[in-house]
Order: C-alpha cells, then sequence, then structure tokens
C-alpha cells in the first residue's frame, strides 16, 4: 500500500447540492409546518404566499414547485457526484474522501452557465491529486474516472483526465498514457484490470 | 418375584424410552399395592441381581486391565440399574419407609466405590429420588455425599449429563438446611469434605455443569462459614475461570458467555469473606494495562460493582479497599476513550458510593461517604481547572456526588464553588462549554434525586429540607448564567435582579456584534438554556413538607425575560444576519422556556404581552418578507412554548395561591393571539389588508391546539380520550350566554369566573373535555366573524380556520355533534339568525368553512341534512346554477360533494337525490356547454362519484350508462369527461378513517369492475368501430387504473397491455385535446412501469412493440418542457431502463444498439433527474450484447 494512512473527510463534509439550498427550518415547533404553512393545500388551494406581492425571488420559488423537473444543465457538482463516489483501490473509501477528486479541479468548457444548444460539443476536464505523490495507483484511478464519465456522459461530452500540476512525480507520463485513446482501449481489455475497474465502480450512487 | 424379574429384564432389553418406562410404573405400582411391604421390596431390587453379579465379576478382571469387561454386561447393568432408579421416580414419595431409604443410600452409594462403568448415571439418579423421598433424613444426607465422593478421579471420566445429575445432587444437599447442620456437626469448622469435593471437580469444563457449580461454591461460602484456609481454596476454585468465555459452537447449548460470566461474578459477590482476596485479585486483574480487552475490562468491573453492591458490612468489607480501587479507577475515566469501560467505571464508583451511605432502612456512618467523595474531590478539583481534563474530573464528580441525597448535601456546595472560580476565569471556550455542562448535570441530579426522594431514608427527606441554602443554587443564575450569556464575566453580586423587560443588560454580546458566535460559543450558550431551564425546575421541600419552586418568581422572570430576548431577535435583524448556528441556539431556547413557562406559570403571561409589544411597536406596514418569515416563527415558538404541555401546579413559598389550570397557557396564547387579528391597524387598512400575517394569527392558534391535543394524547389513556370527547350538554347553547370576551375574562380574572376549566386537576382527563369545549368555542367565534366581516379574511387565514374547526369537530364523539347541530352549523356557519348564509362571504372560499366542519363529522351525526330538500340537496343543487368556475371554488365544492355523498346514512336502496342530479346534468350538458363549465361540473360530478363508491352506494351502476353515453360523445368535452373518470378511484383526503368517512376495504376493486371493465370491450379496436371512440374510451380505463393498486387490475393485463400500447405509439391517435394526450401517456407509463415491476411475463409478448414505441416517444418529447412531456420522459426511461433487469439478453439483443445509442444522448437531458434515471438504464442496457 502506497499510503497507509490518508486524510479521511466525513461523507458530510464533501460538497454537495444540498448544502447550496437553504435548510428549512427544523426547531422543536415545526412539527406540524406542514399542514399549517402548507406550500399549497390542493392544486389550487392556497399558497402561503400567494396573496402577498412578491419579487423576483419569490417568482423562482414559485416556479420551483416542481422541483424534481427543472431544467438545469449538467455542472461541476453533477460531475463531482459522477465521480466522487468511485471507491479508492486501497482503500474503503471513496475518492471524494480521500480528496482524490475536488470540486475545484473539474472544468467544464464552454462553461455550463452559458445555455448553450444542449448538442453543442463540450469538454470535461477532470484533475486528480493523488494522496501522495509516488502513488502508483494513479493510472488505474484516471482510468476509472475516465470510464466513469465516458459511461455517464452523453456524446457531445469529451472527457480529459489527468493529473494536477506537481500532485503526482510522473503527471505527464500519466497523462499521455490516460489521453491515449489505444492504450485506454487496450487496458479494458484486460480482465483482471477490468475487475478491478467493476469494483471501483460498484459504490457508485447512479 | 418372578414378575420383578420379568419385568427387568424387558426393561433392559427394551431400548425404547415409553416401553421402559412402562416397566418402571408397573413396579412402582406393584411396591406400592404392597405399602412397601420388605418382601416386595426385597424383590424388587433382587430383579436385577442377575446383572449386577455378573458386573462383580467383570469388575474383578477390570481391576488388571481396564476395558477388558465385555461392553454387554455394562450395558445391561447400566439398564438394570436405570430401573431401579426410573421405578424410584414414579414411586410415591411417602411409600418408602426411613430404614428402607436408608438401606437404598447405602446400597446405591456403594455402587460409587466399585462400578465407575456403568452405575454411576442410575445411582446418582437414584439418590436423586431418595433425596427427595419422605423418609429422607440428614445423615443420609451426609453419607451420600460421603458416598459419592469416593467416585474420586473417575468423576472426570463420566460423560457430561452423568456430572450434571451428581452436581445436582451436590446441590440439593449443600443446600438442605438439616444436611448443612449435620455436615458442619460432623466436619466441624474444618470441613474437610469441601477439600474432597474441590478436588473432585476442579477440572469442570462443561458450561452447563459450570452453572451448577458455581451455584455450590457460593452456598459454600454463604451457609458453611469456612475457615479462611478453605475459603482461600473456594475461592481458587472460581477464581481460576475468571474472566471466563465460551468458544462458539456449531450446536448451540443454550447458554451465552454472559450467563457464565453472571455466575462466576455470583461467586466473586457471594459472601464478604472472600472480600480480601477478591478485590486484589480483581485489581490485578485491571491493571494489566493493554493486555486487557474492552469485553474483560467491563467483566472485572462489573464483578467489583456485584461484589461492592452484595458485600455485607461495607465498613469491613468494601471500605479498606476502596482507595486501590480508586486509585485504579479513575484513569479508566481521566484518560479513557471506550465509552463501555467509562461508564461500566462510573458505574463501580458510584456503587461505593451507594453502599457507604446505606440503605432505605438503614444509613451507616455519615463519615464513610465523606471521606470517599473527599478522597474523589481531591484528586478532582485540580483537573477542573485543566480543560483538558474538566469533563472526565466532573463525570467522576458528579458521579460519586450525586449518587444519593446524602453524598449531595455533603459536597454538592463545594463543587459549585470550584466551578464557579473556575468559569471566572476560564482557559478557553470549550473549558467554559465543559464547566456550564458539568453545572448542568449537577442540577439535573439534584432535580432527580429530589424527585426520587419517595424511595429513600426518611433521613434523605430531612436532608432536602435542611440542607443548604437554596440561595446558593438561585443565585448561580446572577453570578454564573448571566455573564456567559452575555458575554461578559462578572464578579459575584455584581447584577441585582430587576423586573425591567427592556433593559438592555441582558442582551448577549453576539446579538450586537457583527461576527456571529463560533460553534464552540453557540454551544456553550445553548448549554446555558438548557441550564437555565433546569434551575428553573428545581424544587425545595419547606419544614411542613409542601414542595415548593426553590427559585423566586423574581429570578424565574429575569430567567424568562434573558432568554425571551433570543426569541424576539429574529423581528430586530437583518435576513443576512440569521444563519444555522443561531437557529440552532434559537432551538433550544424555545425548549428552555417550555420548561420554565411551565414550572412558573405566571412567565407565560408576561411572555405573550411583551411579544405582543414587540410586534405593535414595528412597522407591520409594509413588511419585508424576512420580517414575515420571523413573525411567523415568533407565534409559531410562543404557540409551542406554551401550549405542548400542561404548566405544573406549583408556586413559591412565599407567594399566594395562584389559580391553575391545564388549559391556562392555552387561554393566554388564544386570547391575545386573537387580539392580533386581522393583523392591520385601522388607518392602514389597505397596505396590510392581504397580508399572509393574517393566516399566521390563525395557524398558530391552529399549532396551538395541534400541541396541545398532543399533550393530551400523551398523557392519557386512548379510552379515556374517547370517554371524554362527548358530553350531555348542549356546548353551542353554552356558548350562547357566554360574553362575547369570554376568552379575555377567562383569562383575566379566574376568580370571576366560574367555568370548569379553573378547577381542573392535571390528571384528570376532564382536561380534554374542556379543550374540545375552548376549540369549539374558538372555532365558533371565528366562524361568526369570518361570516360577518368578510373583508378581514383572506383566502389562506380561511383555509387553517377551516382546518382547526375539522381538528376540533372530528375528535367530538357523534351524540355530541348531533346535539350540537354542527351539520346545520356547517352551514349556517353559528350565527344566530338563518338568513341565507353566502351572502357576505368572500366567495368561493365561504365554502371552505363548510368543508371544514363536514370533514370532521359523523355519518350519524349528518342524517338531518339529507331530508327531502334538505340542506345537502339545497345546497349540491346550487351548484349546479353557481357562475363561478374558477378551479380553487370547483376544488372545495367537490370536496363538499364528495363527503356529502359519502357520509349518505339513509337506505341504502336509495341515494340522496342531488347525487343523481348532479351526475345526470353534468353528462347530458356535454353538448351544450364550454370545457371549462364542463370541466367543472364533470370534477364536482366525478367527487360526487368517488363519495358514492367509497361506500360502494349501488347508484354508481346506474350511472354507468350515462358515463358511457358522455364518453361516447362526439363533443369534444368528451375527451374531458373520459380523462376524469379516475377521480372515481383516486385518493382523496377528506374519504379516509380519520375524517370519520365510510370507505369499504375493496371499493376500488368494486368500481373498477362495474365502471372500468365493461369499457375494455368497446376500448378494444375493431374494424367497423370508431377509432376516435375507442381512444377515448382508452383514456377512461387508464385514468381509471392509474389509481387502482395492480391486484385490482391483474386479471385484465392482456387487454390493458393491447391498450397501453396503442397510447404510447405516436401522436396519441384519436384525441384532440393535446393535454389530454399527454396525461393518457403519464398514465400508460406509469401503469407499464408497475406491470413490468410486478408481473414483466405479461409484457414479455409485447416487448418489442414496447421498446420500439418507448424509444420513439422519447426522441419526440426529448426537448419538451411541458411538465406532463417531462415526466413521460422521466417514466418512459424507467421502463425502458427496467427492462434489461426482467428478461433475458436473448429477448433483446436486436433492440440493443439503438437503445444504447437512444440512452448515450438521454444522458445529457437537460433535466437533472431524467439524467439519473438515464444513467441508470444505460448501466442496465451496457450489459446486453456487451
Amino acid at each position: 500500500m502506497d499510503n497507509a494512512n490518508p486524510t479521511i473527510l466525513d461523507v458530510s463534509q464533501l460538497p454537495s447540492r444540498r448544502q447550496k439550498q437553504t435548510k428549512a427550518r427544523d426547531g422543536p415547533d415545526s412539527k406540524y409546518d406542514h399542514i399549517l404553512f402548507p406550500k399549497q393545500a390542493w392544486p389550487w388551494g392556497p399558497k402561503n404566499s400567494s396573496s402577498w406581492p412578491s419579487d423576483e425571488e419569490d417568482e423562482a420559488d414559485d416556479q420551483d414547485q416542481d422541483e424534481e423537473y427543472v431544467e438545469e444543465p449538467i455542472d461541476e457538482q453533477e460531475i463531482y457526484d459522477l465521480i466522487s463516489s468511485i471507491s479508492d483501490p486501497e482503500h474503503p473509501n471513496t475518492l471524494g474522501q480521500l480528496s482524490v477528486v475536488n470540486l475545484p479541479d473539474i472544468h467544464i468548457t464552454p462553461s455550463p452557465v452559458e445555455r448553450l444548444d444542449p448538442q453543442a460539443l463540450r469538454t470535461v476536464v477532470v484533475e486528480l491529486t493523488p494522496t501522495i505523490t509516488h502513488c502508483s495507483m494513479a493510472t488505474i484511478i484516471g482510468l476509472a474516472v475516465r470510464v466513469r464519465l465516458e459511461s455517464v456522459l452523453p456524446p457531445n461530452y469529451r472527457v480529459d483526465v489527468r493529473m494536477k500540476d506537481g500532485s503526482h512525480d510522473q503527471d505527464d507520463q500519466l497523462n499521455k498514457q490516460l489521453a491515449d485513446k489505444e492504450r485506454v482501449a487496450a487496458a479494458l481489455e484486460n480482465d483482471s484490470l477490468k475487475r478491478m475497474l467493476g469494483d471501483m465502480l460498484k459504490t457508485c450512487a447512479f | 418375584m418372578a414378575t420383578f424379574k420379568d419385568w427387568a429384564l424387558q426393561y433392559v432389553l427394551s431400548d425404547d424410552e415409553t416401553v421402559q418406562h412402562e416397566f418402571s410404573e408397573k413396579a412402582a405400582k406393584e411396591i406400592e399395592n404392597a405399602r412397601a411391604n420388605s418382601t416386595v421390596l426385597g424383590n424388587w431390587a433382587l430383579s436385577v441381581n442377575q446383572w449386577l453379579t455378573t458386573a462383580s465379576a467383570g469388575d474383578d478382571d477390570d481391576g488388571e486391565d481396564g476395558d477388558e469387561a465385555p461392553s454387554g454386561d455394562i450395558i445391561a447393568r447400566a439398564k438394570a440399574l436405570g430401573f431401579m432408579a426410573d421405578t424410584l421416580e414414579v414411586l410415591g414419595r411417602n411409600t418408602l419407609k426411613s430404614e428402607q431409604v436408608r438401606f437404598l443410600v447405602g446400597f446405591f452409594g456403594a455402587i460409587f466405590s466399585y462400578d465407575h462403568k456403568a452405575g454411576i448415571t442410575a445411582a446418582t439418579k437414584a439418590l436423586r429420588q431418595l433425596y427427595s423421598m419422605k423418609g429422607f433424613n440428614a445423615s443420609m444426607g451426609v453419607k451420600m455425599l460421603e458416598d459419592v465422593l469416593k467416585i474420586k478421579e473417575d468423576f472426570r471420566l463420566q460423560t457430561g449429563a452423568t456430572r450434571l445429575e451428581i452436581y445436582e445432587l451436590f446441590l440439593s444437599l449443600l443446600q438442605d438446611q438439616s444436611v448443612s447442620s449435620e455436615l458442619q456437626h460432623k466436619y466441624g469448622t474444618s470441613l474437610g469434605f469441601i477439600v474432597d469435593l474441590l478436588q473432585l471437580c476442579q477440572h469442570e469444563r462443561d458450561p452447563k455443569n459450570l452453572l451448577v457449580w458455581f451455584k455450590i461454591l457460593p452456598t459454600l461460602l454463604r451457609d458453611y462459614s469456612p475457615s479462611p484456609e478453605i475459603t482461600e481454596e473456594i475461592f481458587k476454585a472460581f477464581s481460576a475461570y475468571f474472566p471466563i468465555s465460551i468458544r462458539s459452537s456449531a450446536t448451540p447449548i443454550g447458554i451465552t458467555a454472559e450467563d457464565l460470566k453472571e455466575a462466576v461474578r455470583g461467586c466473586f459477590a457471594s459472601h464478604q469473606r472472600v472480600a480480601p482476596l477478591a478485590f486484589p485479585f480483581l485489581m490485578q486483574k485491571l491493571d494489566q494495562g493493554d493486555a486487557v480487552t474492552v469485553t474483560v475490562k467491563v467483566d472485572i468491573l462489573r464483578t467489583i460493582k456485584a461484589c461492592i453492591e452484595q458485600f455485607d458490612h461495607p465498613q469491613n468489607s468494601v471500605v479498606p479497599y476502596i482507595d486501590k480501587i480508586w486509585s485504579s479507577l479513575k484513569y479508566e475515566v481521566r484518560n479513557g476513550e471506550v465509552k463501555e469501560t467509562i461508564d461500566a467505571t462510573l458505574e463501580v464508583l458510584r456503587a461505593i458510593a451507594k453502599r457507604l451511605d446505606g440503605t432505605k432502612t438503614f444509613k451507616y456512618d455519615a463519615a464513610m461517604l465523606k471521606n470517599y467523595i473527599d478522597m474523589v474531590f481531591k484528586d478532582c478539583r485540580d483537573d477542573l481547572s485543566n480543560p483538558t481534563y474538566t469533563k472526565q474530573a466532573g463525570l467522576l464528580l458528579v458521579t460519586v456526588i450525586t449518587a444519593n441525597i446524602k453524598g449531595f448535601y455533603l459536597e454538592s456546595a463545594n463543587l459549585l464553588d470550584c466551578i464557579r472560580q473556575n468559569l471566572r476565569q476560564p482557559k478557553s471556550p470549550s473549558h467554559t462549554r465543559d464547566l456550564v455542562l458539568l453545572l448542568n448535570s449537577i442540577l439535573r441530579a439534584r432535580q432527580e434525586l429530589f424527585e426520587g426522594r419517595a424511595n429513600g431514608h426518611p433521613e434523605d427527606v430531612e436532608q432536602l429540607k435542611t440542607g443548604p441554602d437554596p440561595a446558593n443554587l438561585e443565585s448561580l443564575f446572577h453570578e454564573v448564567y448571566v455573564p456567559i450569556w452575555v458575554g461578559k464575566p462578572k464578579a459575584p453580586g455584581s447584577v441585582n435582579s430587576s423586573e425591567d423587560w427592556s433593559e438592555d443588560r441582558y442582551i448577549p454580546h453576539w446579538v450586537q456584534k457583527p461576527n456571529k458566535p463560533d460553534t464552540v460559543t453557540t454551544d456553550t450558550l445553548k448549554k446555558v438554556a438548557q441550564g437555565l431551564a433546569l434551575l428553573v425546575s428545581q424544587r425545595r421541600i419547606s419544614q411542613s413538607g409542601g414542595v415548593f419552586r426553590l427559585c423566586s418568581s423574581n429570578t424565574s422572570s429575569d430567567i424568562c425575560s434573558l432568554l425571551a430576548r433570543c426569541l424576539y431577535n429574529p423581528l430586530t435583524l437583518s435576513s443576512n444576519d440569521q444563519d444555522t448556528t443561531s437557529a440552532d441556539l434559537e432551538n433550544e431556547v424555545v425548549l428552555a422556556l417550555r420548561t420554565i413557562v411551565m414550572n412558573h406559570r405566571e412567565t407565560y403571561n408576561t411572555l405573550m404581552s411583551f411579544a405582543k409589544l414587540e410586534i405593535e411597536k414595528r412597522h407591520w406596514t409594509n413588511p419585508s418578507r424576512h420580517s414575515l418569515a420571523a413573525l411567523k416563527d415568533l407565534f409559531s415558538r410562543l404557540a409551542f412554548i406554551g401550549c405542548s404541555d400542561f404548566p405544573i401546579n406549583i408556586t413559591t413559598e412565599t407567594s399566594p395561591e395562584v389559580y391553575y389550570s391545564p388549559l391556562q397557557h392555552l387561554i393566554t396564547f388564544a386570547a391575545i393571539q386573537l387580539t392580533f387579528f386581522p393583523f392591520y391597524r385601522p388607518n392602514d387598512k389597505n397596505s396590510f389588508k392581504e397580508s399572509p400575517a393574517k393566516s399566521y394569527v390563525i395557524s398558530a392558534l391552529h399549532a396551538a391546539l395541534l400541541h396541545f391535543r398532543d399533550a393530551c394524547v400523551a398523557r392519557y389513556q386512548q379510552a379515556d380520550l374517547v370517554k371524554y370527547s362527548g358530553s350531555e350538554q348542549n356546548w353551542i347553547d353554552e356558548y350562547k350566554s357566554l360574553p362575547e370576551d369570554w376568552l379575555q375574562q377567562l383569562r383575566s380574572d379566574p376568580s370571576k369566573t366560574d367555568a370548569t376549566v379553573w378547577s381542573l386537576k392535571e390528571d384528570d382527563p376532564e382536561v380534554y373535555r374542556q379543550f374540545l369545549k375552548v376549540g369549539l368555542f374558538f372555532v365558533r367565534s371565528l366562524y361568526i366573524d369570518a361570516s360577518k366581516s368578510s373583508g378581514t379574511w383572506n383566502e389562506a387565514a380561511l383555509f387553517q380556520l377551516s382546518k382547526i374547526a375539522a381538528l376540533v369537530v372530528r375528535a367530538l364523539d357523534e351524540k355530541l355533534q348531533t346535539t350540537c347541530l354542527l351539520a346545520k352549523e356547517a352551514f349556517n356557519f353559528f350565527r344566530p339568525s338563518t338568513e341565507p348564509v353566502q351572502e357576505g362571504m368572500p366567495t368561493p372560499f365561504g365554502g371552505l368553512l363548510t368543508l371544514g366542519i363536514l370533514e370532521g363529522l359523523w355519518p350519524q351525526a349528518m342524517t338531518e341534512l339529507y331530508q327531502p330538500d334538505g340542506l345537502a340537496d339545497s345546497y349540491m343543487l346550487d351548484v349546479r346554477r353557481t357562475k363561478d368556475i374558477t378551479p380553487a371554488s370547483t376544488e372545495i365544492r367537490a370536496a363538499i360533494g364528495a363527503i356529502l355523498a359519502n357520509k349518505y346514512k339513509g337506505p341504502p336502496s336509495i341515494s340522496p337525490c342531488f347525487l343523481k342530479e348532479l351526475v345526470n346534468t353534468a353528462t347530458t350538458s356535454i353538448e351544450h356547454v364550454d370545457p371549462k363549465t364542463f370541466e367543472a361540473n364533470i370534477k364536482i360530478a366525478m367527487n360526487i362519484l368517488a363519495g358514492a363508491a367509497a361506500r360502494q352506494d349501488k347508484y354508481i351502476v346506474e350511472a354507468v350508462p350515462l358515463l358511457r353515453a358522455a364518453i361516447s360523445s362526439p363533443s369534444p368535452n368528451s375527451e374531458i369527461a373520459a380523462q376524469s373518470l379516475g377521480i372515481i378511484v383516486q385518493d382523496n383526503e377528506f374519504l379516509t378513517a380519520e375524517n370519520h368517512a365510510v370507505v369499504k376495504r375493496f371499493f376500488k376493486q368494486w368500481a373498477y369492475n362495474y365502471v372500468a371493465k365493461p369499457l375494455f370491450e368497446l376500448a378494444l379496436p375493431k374494424p367497423q368501430s370508431d377509432p376516435a371512440t375507442g381512444a377515448k374510451y382508452t383514456t377512461a380505463i387508464l385514468s381509471l387504473v392509474r389509481n387502482c393498486p395492480f391486484t385490482v387490475y391483474q386479471d385484465d393485463l392482456e387487454p390493458l397491455i393491447r391498450l397501453l400500447i396503442t397510447s404510447l405509439a405516436k401522436g396519441s391517435p384519436g384525441l384532440t385535446n393535446q393535454e389530454i394526450a399527454r396525461k393518457r401517456t403519464v398514465s400508460a407509463l406509469e401503469i407499464l412501469v408497475e406491470v413490468l415491476t410486478n408481473e414483466p411475463d405479461s409484457v414479455k409478448g409485447h416487448l418489442k412493440p414496447i421498446i420500439t414505441n418507448g424509444m420513439n416517444l422519447y426522441n419526440d418529447i426529448s426537448r419538451e418542457h411541458d411538465l406532463q412531456l417531462v415526466m413521460s420522459r422521466k417514466l418512459v426511461l424507467q421502463l425502458l431502463g427496467a427492462i434489461p433487469t426482467k428478461f433475458e439478453e436473448r429477448h433483446l439483443l436486436p433492440y440493443a444498439p439503438q437503445m444504447k445509442r437512444m440512452l448515450a444522448t438521454a444522458c445529457g437531458d437537460s433535466v437533472r433527474e431524467i439524467r439519473k434515471t438515464a444513467i441508470i438504464a444505460r448501466e442496465n442496457w451496457s450489459k446486453i450484447g456487451a
């Protein structure tokens, strides 16, 4: 084992979409809030804020009534959610917990903020930070991230997985290896590698 | 004799236990019949002679070369002896004479000397039987014991079961009072037989036998006063097993390691005689350091605890070892990390304190306990000023000091002083937090000790009366809690209590400072809030024995005002200053305030009045969203603080008797809350008229009632609640004689009102009845107000009011509902006159008020409504004439219709008139009305049918042709009619058992059979049929099936799947209304997913159309934004994605390439939830053809 004692983050410390949303009040007195302040009593029933002049923020809230079906482009957080749950090949933790995958090191170009045609070509760059600079598992981790993203992203997304500058002694070599389609394809032909990748991807949430 | 011989022979020859038992029974009977005649008994004894004689011969040989005796002989001999033992077992206890018993004891006892191979089991069994005979006496017991001991080393060679028999025999003999004294008489204090016994049993390993052995050893220690040498031998016998464990075995024996541990523990704690051996032994085991595992450590600690608790004369048996125990154990807590060990250690320390105090009836010299506590205190005092060890030292001190009342009164004052000193100069924020936590633990412990005083010694109660000055505790508020709360440590005594609520000195520093408190500080403040609640909950006992509050009224008020600040803060702060940490603190404050107002009831009045002032002094002309949220929270919290529990009837010793009622806070809250309504001042009528704040006032009232109901449910039995939910009186009539401001009067001057409310006791379920009565009074007053002054009520407030009405009415029993004529009041709104009620009501929401009451009524209480031309008919028939077809008013009328149709209790053959009329009107008007009106009419009609269907009204069958005609009509409205059919079986919140609705268990199945099933024939395509009509029937079926569970339609899957596939086909053929077509697609997909989950085989033959139609559907709608289409996208991916998990690969291979391409694109869907579904589907399909 390369790094026997890596720093492990708790799952609650990992970046998630939930933290960005404002938390509903959860006091001892709010047991009956769903009855006392219902969003809507029935499809056309009274909304609590309906009779109050609303500002822009309110309107946005009102549109969010079917939050499940809101249109949102694929963003960095989504890429993070897709790959942070991959298991580390050596430790019983995920890449997110070991900070191998970090939200600021995921870049999508053109940015998802620009709401382009959904079919437009986009590139996802993921920079990995191995737990130690001589990590021998870096290639397999890179490969797993690549395989995962290619199997879940639509065809108009190009995936580029590389080591973060200075995070690995041989980052140039590794980057070349991960970018070489033929070598990646050859690696995926290897049964034992495939099994290992399968184990790593087992923990992926969806 | 021949008979006995014969029986013995047959017994020996048989292997069947029942047969054997028969022969022994026969033998026993024979002996009993002969009254144990010596000859008969002799014959019986001689009957086994032939095997025994052989045995002696065989044994002679054995003397030389062990196992050479024929094994057949051994078995036969064993069986022959078994015959005798079994006979003795069946034989009556009184049959044998004493000398006969003695003879047999001699006979079987002798076997232990010479026949170790065959005879032991049977001989032991026989001896046990003989022991229980009437003719048995103590000297025989001694002989038995001596004989059995002669087995010596061969004991180990016996089977486990035989050994168990012997152990049981030993146990019976040794526990026998007479045998015991005979033994002591014979052996004197040296008790030589014990040494033999210990030697005999020293290698036992069988868990079952050990359990008995560990019962024998304590008996020896307790009942036989052995000399120190023998004691030591006995101690060695059981301590050798410590710590005991058990190997996991494939064949469980029903004994756990815990049983064995308990048994060994019982040996250690059996008598104080072993104290000089036990404590050093256990301490030495404990001090082995890391070599001891947690389980073993816990075992040792529990054993020590058992010794402490069970040894008599603690001054001799425990006190000498306390120093050693303490010095070993303190580090387990001080430096320990494992919770189990720490807990077990604290248990030991607490056990010492309890033991030194005495029992419920007898107290030891206080000096013993004092010395112990002093020793602990001396060692821990310094740790309190060291932040690293504060928590642990606190834990140790609290454990020891709060173990009993005496300990608490001896040392608590010193400990409090010590904490105070440290809090004046805390080393770090977490140090402060730990000290406050310690303080709180002391207060909590005091509370528990006080509550448990009834179980203590009378001396304890005296101690409570004369104990340390309560002022010392009370001063904690000003000297400790306030300085921490406001963030400024103060010198003791510099703060005086004051009743000035507006004074700023209690404003916490973190309210004014821009930087928010960190987590540790917030934690500390939360602990302060908890501590203050504990402080107010403290009690004292007067010299006369009365129980009073410890804190004076002034202190309680001050505490309340200090914390209340926190509640009003959100009104003052801007939205940026609010964060989750302050919300956490506020929640803790809410809980603390609840405890405070329950203990010191007067504070709730002040709290509410002050809240009123705070709210009124702010400008509410144009409040921000944040201020409104703050107002909402404040109302909600005040309701919880006062109404979620019953106040406690307790005062201070000096204050006069105060009126008490469990309902008093509810009344105060409601009375003050209602003064806010309608929440605008006359001069800014227009600016605030439509504010949601109005509804917040009513919501808070609703909250108060809900919380109070919960408090009643928690306190009383369900049966009591049912019993007290009715009354002989007509409450509505009673209300009429009450003044309008009855609530205000009730609140402000209890002495002048002679209401039952002020004579209630906490534990009397009458409280619940009075709660309902007050609740119905609110409902009545508010209904009258709402029906009079339409302008002041808005939709949300009316909605909340209707829910309050439902809450209260639902709880009343049907008799009271009938007496109060509530069914009528649902339309009359409690007004004195019977003028037309709808006028002056804010339309369309007046219906909400009707709905509120109807929702909670029992069917039996509504019969009057269904009279010919009764209110039900006239109200519902009015609906036909209404021009108001807004969705909201339609929904309300539909709900009222559903309830009225459902709670009809008339003869089953006659349905209410309006039912027929409305369904008729709705279906026959199809061609004459515009779609909107038709939609409203049909929705109401279908809801009425839903109400009737739930109680399986026969009218549904009559209505089917009407519905069929409407669906097949050429009018475009017919599609709306088809889509609405599902309402009949849709889940409806008003049609539930909770709302006393009549819901038959299988009504969905019933409705499906009568309404949907006949339509299949019409929906399936036929050469000459009109595809448009077929499509409408399909829509109708799917809309209904979608709302049924799978089991309802599982018999019709074949035709259903054909309809589902047609519905997925491109362009939804046959429907002109796009929205309905989309809804139908959603229904079709939902049903398909359900079918695929429950019975995938039925889909197997249709995979091709499902997959191709599904893919086409997704491609067609992949860029659409309409909600129904977005839902369809998700469902279709869910459906397609589940297919590979249900079918073999060979069925799917042809579709895989195209499907994979489509799913890859679907992974880029614009909606995140759909992308997630697509990823799962893609993963499932990736395995096909890989």
